[in-house]
C-alpha cells in the first residue's frame, strides 16, 4: 500500500501507525482509500519540533501522544443528555463519551430540508457528496502535521449538507461533550452550503475539569455561491484537557462567513483558524475571543487568503490573559497574485492584566498584488487607569469596575453570537474567569 | 587591480557605478585562518585582537547560513571572497592621501583635501578594507572627541576597543556577525567623553571598489554619559554583474543621559533590471542603552544593494530609555529586503518608537520585520509601531511580520501596518494641477516619507529624497 515511499517510523505521532490505521479502515473502499492517501501525506511531513517558526511558542512535546490511547470506535444512542440550548437549534448532533445521536428537533431531517449524518453513514450512503470535501479542499495552505493527522485518522464527524436555496430557521447545533479521559479524541466535521442558502451552525466542546484527555479537531466549511452560513463555536474544556484545533472555510462567489469562535478551556491549545476568500466578492467576517487564567496557553493562528478578485475580510480576536497565562496570536493576510480589490482588515487586542501573564502578538501582511487595501493593527496593555477611576468615582469598588470594564471590552465579540441564551453564557464565562482566583 | 569599465550608457541609472583604477593590496580568495592572521598583520594588531578574530573563526565555522528571512538567493560560496583589498600607498609620498583616491571621493560627493572639506561634518572615509583619510580630527581631538578608523582605535586606544567591542554584538550573535568578527577590516570608531556634545555631524562613508571582495566593516560609537552624538552614514559600490558581499557590525553604547542618532542612507549598487549583480547587505546593527535616561535613534533610507537584510535594533536597558527607529526601505526591480528592527524593554519606563515606510516596485520583494519585547520585570513600558507600505505596480510585494511580546501587565503596545497602492485619487489630483505622472507619484513617496525624512540632517534629507527619486524613474506608467 505504500510502495511508493518509504514511512519513517519517526516522524510519526506515538501511536499513528499503519497498524492503526488498517484498524480504522472498515468503511467504503474509496474512503479506505481516501484515508491511505491522506496516511502518506501525514507520514512525509515531519514531526514538528520547538525549533520550527510555527512552534516556536508552543512546544510541540507539551501534547502528550505518548501517554494517551486514540478513540477507535463510537456506537450510536437513542438519546442523549439534552443539551441546554437544543430548543434554539433544528437539529442537534451529540457526541458524548464513546456515544453518539443525532436529534431532529424540529424536524427538519424529516422533511428531508438537509442532511445531518455521521461521516461514517456519508461515506456509505453518499460518496459522491462527500468525497470532493473529505481532504481538507477548503484549506489555503498546504496542512501541518495535525491537520494531516485528522485526516487519515479522524474517528468521528458529522456531515451537514445543506442544498441549495434552503433557509433554517434556527441552525444546527454539534455537541462534542466530556470525551473519555485518557483517550485521543479526533472529530472532523464538513459542513457543505449550497447556493443562495442561508444557515447558522454551532459546535460546542465541554468536558468536566476532572477529564484529562486529548483533541484533535477539524471544521471545514464550504459556502457555495451566495450562501450565508452564521458559525459559532463555543470551547469549554476542563482544565486538564490538550487542545489541537484546524478549522478553515472556503468561500465562494459572493457568500458570506461569519464566524465567532470563542476559547475558554484547555490546558494547552493550539488553534488554526483559516478562511479562503475564493471567488469574487466573497465576504468573511471572523471574530475570536481567549481567556486565559492560571497557566493556561493559548497559541491562536489565523490566515485570511485572498485569491480571488473583489473579496473581502475583516478579522477582530481579542484576548485576555491573568494569572501566569500565556496567549499568542499569529495572524497573517494573504493576497495571492492577480486579487485586484481586495480589502482585508485584520484587528488584535490584548490585555495583560497581571505581571505574570504574557501575551504574543504577530500580525501579518503577505501582500502579492497591487491593487488592494490591507491593514492590520494590534494592541496590548491593560486596563485604562483612567476609566477604572471613572467608574470608582461614581461609586463602585475596584473589582467592579474591572469587572465592567472587562466585560465591555469582550462585549464587541458577544454581540456577534447569534443565539441569545449563549450570548448570556458567553458573558457568564468571561465574569467567572475574570473574577477574583480565576476559572 | 580592478580594470573593469562601468558602461557609459548606464551612468544616469546610477551615477556611483564607477571603478576607480588604483592598484589594489589583496590576499588571495578564501577563507581560513592564515588569511585572518594576514589580515591581522597588515593591520598591525595586537595579540587580544587576532585572538579574538580566532575565535569569531572558529565559532563561524559550526554554523549554518541563516535561511528564515524572506529572501532568494543562491548559495554563498565564502572561499569565493577576497577578505581584504586595500589601495597601495604610493611609497613615494607617505603619509598623503592618494589622489586618486581623492579623486574618487570627490566624485562620490565626498571631498577629503583640508581647505575643501565638508562644512560641519566630519568624514571618515572607508575604500575597500581601509579608511583612508577622517578629516576634522583635530577639532575633534581638542574636545576630547575620539573619532578615528577601527584599525587605529585598535592601535591608539586599546582600552576602550577591549571595553565595549563585542559587548552589544558578540561574535557569537548570529552567522554573518562571526563572519564579520572574524575578518573585519576596518570602519569607524567613535568616543565621546563624559558631558561632551559633539558640535557637528560624524560620519563614514564606505566604498567598495575592488573586483570580488566582500566589505566587513566594524563601528563602534560609545557616548558616555551626559554626552551626544549625530552620525552619518553613507555607502555606494561600482556596477558589476556579480553579487558582491557586505556584512559589517554596528555598534552603539549609550551610557547614562547620553544621546546618539545614527543615520544611513545606503545606495549600494542595487544590481540591473534583471536582477543580475548587486550588493548582498547583511548587516547587524545593534544600541544599547545601558545607562538610565540614554536615548538611541536610527534612521535608516534603504535605497540601494541587491539585497538587504538588517535589523538596527535598541537594548533598552537602562531605566527611562528611548529607542527610535526610523525607516524607509525602497525596491524596484528584482531587489529585495527584510529590514525592521528590534526593540528589547528591560529597564522600567522605558519607550519605544517604530516608524518603517516600505516602497516596493518593479518585481521587487519588501518586507518589514520587527520585535517588540518588554521583559516581565520591567514596568511602565511604552511602544507605538507604525508599519506602512506602497506598492508601485502589479508584480512587486510587500509583506509586514511584526512580533509583539509583553510580559508585563503594565505594558501599552500599539501597533498598526497598512499596505495598498498609490491612491488614484491623490494621482488624478495632483495631475490635474500640471504635474506629470513621475512628479505626481513622487511627490506622493516623499509625502509617506516624509516622518523619517524629517529624522536626517537636512543635507542628507535633500540627497535621500533625490535618491528615491532617482531609483523610481521609470517605474511608473
Amino acid at each position: 500500500m505504500t510502495n511508493t515511499m518509504e514511512i519513517r517510523e519517526e516522524e510519526l505521532v506515538a501511536g499513528f501507525d499503519e497498524e492503526l490505521l488498517a484498524r480504522l479502515n472498515d468503511g467504503p473502499e474509496w474512503l479506505c482509500e481516501a484515508r491511505r492517501a491522506a496516511f502518506r501525506r501525514y507520514a512525509a511531513i515531519p514531526l514538528p519540533t520547538a525549533r520550527d517558526e510555527e512552534w516556536r511558542r508552543t512546544d510541540p512535546a507539551r501534547f502528550p501522544f505518548k501517554d494517551m490511547t486514540p478513540m477507535d470506535r463510537y456506537d450510536a444512542a437513542g438519546a442523549l443528555t439534552a443539551g441546554e440550548w437544543n430548543a434554539w437549534f433544528d437539529v442537534v448532533a451529540t457526541v458524548e463519551g464513546d456515544r453518539y445521536a443525532i436529534q431532529d428537533v424540529s424536524g427538519v431531517l424529516a422533511r428531508k430540508s438537509l442532511r445531518v449524518m455521521t461521516l461514517a453513514e456519508a461515506a456509505e450512503q453518499y460518496p459522491e457528496r462527500l468525497s470532493p470535501y473529505l481532504q481538507g479542499q477548503a484549506r489555503g495552505v498546504p496542512p501541518g502535521k495535525y491537520e494531516a493527522l485528522n485526516e487519515a485518522f479522524w474517528t468521528v464527524g458529522f456531515f451537514i449538507d445543506v442544498p441549495a436555496d434552503t433557509q433554517l430557521e434556527k441552525g444546527i447545533l454539534i455537541r462534542y461533550i466530556n470525551p473519555p479521559d485518557g483517550r485521543i479524541f479526533m472529530p472532523r466535521t464538513i459542513a457543505v452550503v449550497g447556493a443562495r442558502s442561508r444557515v447558522s451552525m454551532m459546535e460546542h466542546f465541554a468536558s468536566a475539569d476532572t477529564a484529562r484527555f486529548l483533541s484533535v479537531t477539524a471544521r471545514e466549511v464550504y459556502l457555495d455561491e451566495s450562501s450565508v452560513m452564521n458559525l459559532t463555536s463555543l470551547q469549554e474544556w476542563g482544565k486538564s484537557v490538550y487542545h489541537l484545533s484546524s478549522d478553515w472555510g472556503f468561500v465562494a462567489r459572493a457568500a458570506k462567513l461569519n464566524w465567532v469562535a470563542m476559547h475558554f478551556g484547555g490546558r494547552v491549545s493550539k488553534m488554526l483558524l483559516g478562511c479562503d476568500t475564493a471567488g469574487e466578492g466573497a465576504e468573511a467576517e471572523l471574530d475570536g475571543m481567549y481567556i486565559g487564567t492560571q497557566k493556561q496557553h493559548y497559541d491562536q493562528k489565523t490566515l485570511q487568503v485572498h485569491s480571488a478578485p473583489k473579496t473581502y475580510s475583516n478579522l477582530l480576536y481579542k484576548g485576555a490573559v491573568k494569572d501566569k497565562a500565556y496567549s499568542v496570536y499569529q495572524g497573517m493576510i494573504i493576497a495571492r497574485p492577480g486579487a485586484n480589490g481586495v480589502d482585508a482588515y485584520q484587528k488584535n487586542n490584548n490585555l495583560v492584566l497581571d505581571d505574570g501573564a504574557r501575551a504574543d502578538s504577530l500580525p501579518g501582511l503577505q501582500i502579492d498584488t497591487d491593487d488592494l487595501k490591507c491593514s492590520h493593527g494590534s494592541t496590548i496593555g491593560n486596563l485604562n487607569e483612567e476609566e477604572v477611576f471613572y467608574l470608582r468615582s461614581r461609586g463602585l469598588n475596584n473589582d467592579e469596575a474591572r469587572k465592567i470594564l472587562l466585560k465591555g471590552f469582550f462585549e464587541e465579540i458577544v454581540q456577534k453570537i447569534p443565539v441569545e441564551p449563549v450570548r448570556e453564557k458567553v458573558r457568564e464565562r468571561i465574569e467567572e474567569k475574570m473574577g477574583s482566583g480565576g476559572q | 587591480m580592478s580594470t573593469t569599465e562601468t558602461p557609459s550608457g548606464l551612468m544616469d541609472e546610477y551615477k556611483y557605478g564607477f571603478v576607480t583604477p588604483v592598484e589594489e593590496d589583496t590576499v588571495p580568495k578564501g577563507l581560513n585562518e592564515d588569511v585572518i592572521r594576514h589580515i591581522s598583520i597588515k593591520k598591525g594588531e595586537p595579540e587580544w585582537m587576532l585572538e579574538w578574530r580566532l575565535k569569531a573563526y572558529r565559532w563561524w565555522l559550526k554554523k549554518t547560513e541563516p535561511r528564515w528571512a524572506h529572501l532568494t538567493f543562491p548559495p554563498i560560496d565564502y572561499q569565493d571572497i577576497r577578505y581584504y583589498s586595500a589601495p597601495k600607498p604610493k611609497s613615494d609620498k607617505p603619509g598623503e592621501i592618494d589622489p586618486e583616491l581623492q579623486e574618487a571621493f570627490k566624485r562620490l560627493g565626498i571631498p577629503l583635501e583640508e581647505h575643501n572639506r565638508l562644512e560641519g561634518v566630519a568624514v571618515d572615509a572607508v575604500f575597500d578594507s581601509v579608511s583612508v583619510a577622517t578629516t576634522h580630527k583635530k577639532m575633534l581631538g581638542d574636545l576630547g572627541i575620539v573619532f578615528c578608523s577601527f584599525s587605529e582605535a585598535v592601535r591608539e586606544h586599546p582600552e576602550l576597543v577591549q571595553k565595549y567591542m563585542g559587548s552589544v554584538v558578540p561574535y557569537t550573535d548570529n552567522f554573518y556577525a562571526s563572519l564579520n568578527s572574524a575578518v573585519f577590516t576596518d570602519g569607524s570608531f567613535c568616543y565621546v567623553p563624559k558631558g561632551v556634545r559633539c558640535p557637528i555631524e560624524l560620519s563614514t562613508y564606505f566604498r567598495i571598489n575592488a573586483l570580488q571582495t566582500g566589505q566587513f566593516e566594524r563601528t563602534l560609537i560609545v557616548a558616555d554619559e551626559g554626552s551626544y552624538v549625530s552620525y552619518l552614514e553613507g555607502c555606494t559600490a561600482p556596477m558589476r554583474d556579480t553579487n558582491q558581499l557586505h556584512a559589517a557590525v554596528v555598534e552603539l553604547i549609550a551610557l547614562k543621559d547620553a544621546q546618539i542618532k545614527y543615520a544611513t542612507v545606503q545606495n549600494w549598487y542595487s544590481g540591473d533590471k534583471e536582477g543580475r549583480g548587486g550588493i548582498y547587505n547583511f548587516v547587524t546593527k545593534r544600541g544599547h542603552c545601558r545607562g538610565e535616561r540614554s536615548k538611541i535613534s536610527w534612521t535608516q533610507v534603504e535605497a540601494g544593494s541587491a539585497i538587504t537584510w538588517k535589523y538596527p535594533s535598541c537594548v533598552l536597558e537602562g531605566d527611562y530609555s528611548t529607542g527610535e527607529f526610523y525607516s524607509v526601505a525602497l525596491t524596484n526591480n528584482r531587489m529585495q529586503a527584510d529590514t525592521g528592527t528590534k526593540m528589547i524593554h528591560i529597564g522600567n519606563h522605558t519607550k519605544s518608537t517604530i516608524v518603517s515606510k516600505g516602497i516596493s516596485a518593479g518585481e521587487s520583494c519588501n518586507s518589514y520585520r520587527g520585535l517588540v519585547k518588554i521583559l516581565p520585570t520591567a514596568f511602565g513600558c511604552r511602544n507605538h509601531s507604525q508599519c506602512d507600505s506602497m506598492l508601485i505596480g502589479g508584480q512587486c510585494s510587500a509583506n509586514t511580520f511584526p512580533v509583539v511580546e509583553a510580559e508585563n501587565g503594565s505594558a501599552i503596545i500599539e501597533h498598526e501596518a497598512t499596505t495598498s497602492r498609490i491612491s488614484e485619487d491623490q494621482l488624478f489630483y495632483i495631475k490635474s494641477r500640471g504635474l506629470n505622472e513621475e512628479d505626481a507619484v513622487s511627490l506622493i513617496v516623499n509625502g509617506f516619507c516624509k516622518e523619517v525624512f524629517k529624522q536626517l540632517p537636512l543635507e542628507f534629507a535633500v540627497e535621500a529624497i533625490k535618491l528615491l527619486e532617482m531609483k523610481l524613474e521609470h517605474s511608473v506608467g
